[in-house]
């Protein structure tokens, strides 16, 4: 016998609001349903009123843990456009930006992999890690969440010798640790039962529902856009794609811990072959009409913007396809024929970002199931219908 | 694989200091770079606006008090600005500048306003708006 029961949008398991309806057969999941549409800001609209530079720090806002994947690609995509040339050293320092951010994501995710396994103290331990992390982009940007260190033609800030020496020290702890975590990851009986074979994905699946990033490298494909499409400095620095053959939980979390080895070597190559010179150059404030996607290859897969411009200081469209999108068919591939009590485990393994990959809405009757597009003014005047009569929220009283 | 792969660390970490601090009685120091509010040293602004025009939040409003004494008024809105230092990096007189505070919430939105009455200043910019 067959049920369908709902998890989300508020759940305890999943910590943003994201909708899954769930068929499920006894304890057994045999058909998933995604439904976004929860956490929907109308970003990409907003940026359609604001000038290339104030969309820098909104596009920044679209993610919190990988802000600036989002910078970055927007700006590469709006460089082209304004046929730029950026800098070496300033394409050297935004590089290493994102390799540090690629590592402040991977140890969060490691911390949230253990946190859903059951293993907490795992979570507490790389959380503390992963304030190494922070406290060097604190340091060299100036912020520990929304670094906002690239503008149009490179970067705000310049390194000095005193970070560079500060960073070299701290990965020799970071590197330390997460030889720890790896032998960890792979020696600690209870962890390894909990994620060995959850959420499997196969290759030929991962190909045909289009996953991206380490969903993608742990069913042994080697795709990762700083190789195949390299962009900033990621053609001259030497490092490899990791990949695992497992396709399951635990894959995803070697492909993530060997990322961060990878990143360390980055990191080291990059402040060794600093190159001098000036960090940005002058932009102009306007446009010419043109189109233009720029990929970047986010902590957690590839991130796309398409930028169109019109002439003018501001950009006729922006369209952002954040990496967990891409991830969502994949998911409901690793859902089925699975258990209920994995659901946040196999969730978790992507790295969802909800609020990166809600684009749209649609209206759906509650009662008919049909969905409809009305405009702008229509919805305003369809919620002023249903909300009249309501009391203002000052005057509102406390219903018990 | 053995069980308890774990339980060393954890015991080594019986004996460690807390890795937090503190905090209301103990405050971490913050880099000498960090992007606290942004302020005006009226002296030197020359009300070129450009920081008015940047400002992605929209929290920065020049207005003037008296077109014929050229008297300007500044109001930062502490409650929009996202501290992003942009309107620093616009200005070409220096004279938008962030400090280190941090601990700045309030109960009212409206004690975050920040308020300057100046006459506009005769200074030679030291480099053109750097995104005009």
């Amino acid at each position: 016998m067959k049920f369908q029961i709902p998890i989300g949008p508020q759940h305890p398991a999943l910590k943003e609001p994201i909708s899954l309806r769930m068929t499920v057969e006894g304890e057994v999941i045999r058909d998933a349903d995604i439904r976004l549409g929860y956490n929907h800001r109308g970003l990409e609209k907003l940026a359609e009123q604001k000038t290339w530079i104030q969309n820098i720090y909104l596009t920044e806002r679209i993610c919190g843990i990988c802000s600036h994947s989002h910078t970055t690609c927007y700006v590469q995509g709006v460089e082209k456009l304004m046929e730029l040339e950026p800098p070496k050293r300033g394409l050297y320092i935004r590089t290493l930006v994102a390799e540090l951010e690629r590592i402040h994501s991977h140890l969060l995710w490691l911390g949230v992999a253990g946190h859903e396994a059951g293993f907490d103290s795992f979570f507490m331990y790389t959380w503390r890690d992963r304030e190494i992390v922070m406290d060097i982009l604190e340091i060299i940007t100036g912020n520990r969440v929304h670094y906002g260190i690239n503008t149009i033609g490179g970067v705000r800030r310049d390194l000095d010798e005193q970070q560079v020496k500060r960073i070299l020290d701290s990965l020799d702890i970071l590197r330390q640790r997460s030889e720890y975590y790896k032998h960890l990851g792979t020696n600690e009986p209870s962890f390894v039962a909990r994620l060995a074979g959850v959420g499997y994905l196969s290759r030929e699946d991962a190909i045909a529902l289009c996953a991206v990033g380490p969903t993608l490298r742990a069913s042994g494909v080697a795709m990762d856009v700083r190789k195949d499409d390299p962009y900033a400095v990621y053609d001259e620095v030497p490092f490899e794609v990791c990949t695992a053959d497992t396709c399951d939980v635990l894959g995803r979390t070697v492909v993530r811990i060997k990322e961060l080895f990878q990143c360390y070597n980055i990191i080291e190559f990059l402040l060794k072959n600093l190159p001098a010179g000036p960090v940005a150059v002058r932009a102009p404030r306007r446009a010419k009409p043109n189109e233009v996607v720029s990929r970047y290859e986010a902590p957690r897969g590839e991130n796309i913007h398409y930028i169109k411009s019109n002439g003018t200081d501001k950009p006729e469209r922006l369209k952002v396809r954040a990496p967990t999108l891409g991830n969502y068919a994949a998911t409901i591939q690793m859902l089925k024929n699975g258990f209920i009590a994995d659901v946040p485990l196999i969730f978790a393994a992507i790295d969802p970002c909800i609020c990166c990959a809600e684009r749209a809405v649609s209206l759906v009757d509650a009662r008919t199931g049909q969905e409809k597009i009305i405009s702008l003014n229509s919805l305003k005047s369809l919620s002023l219908k249903l909300s009249a009569g309501n009391k203002r929220k000052r005057e509102a009283e406390w219903p018990l | 694989m053995k069980l308890g792969a774990f339980i060393p660390e954890l015991l080594r970490h019986l004996f460690k200091k807390p890795a937090t601090v503190d905090y209301p009685f103990q405050k971490l120091e913050v880099p000498k770079d960090f992007r606290g509010s942004p302020y005006l040293r009226p002296e030197l602004c020359i009300v070129c606006r450009a920081c008015e025009r940047d400002c992605p939040a929209e929290a920065i409003e020049i207005t003037a008090v008296n077109e014929a004494e050229k008297r300007f008024r500044m109001v930062i809105h502490n409650d929009r600005c996202i501290h992003c230092a942009q309107c620093v990096d616009s200005c070409p007189t220096e004279a938008m500048l962030m400090d280190t505070r941090f601990e700045i919430s309030d109960y009212d939105r409206h004690n975050l306003k920040m308020e300057w009455e100046y006459v506009r200043a005769v200074v030679k910019p030291r480099s053109e708006a750097k995104t005009s």
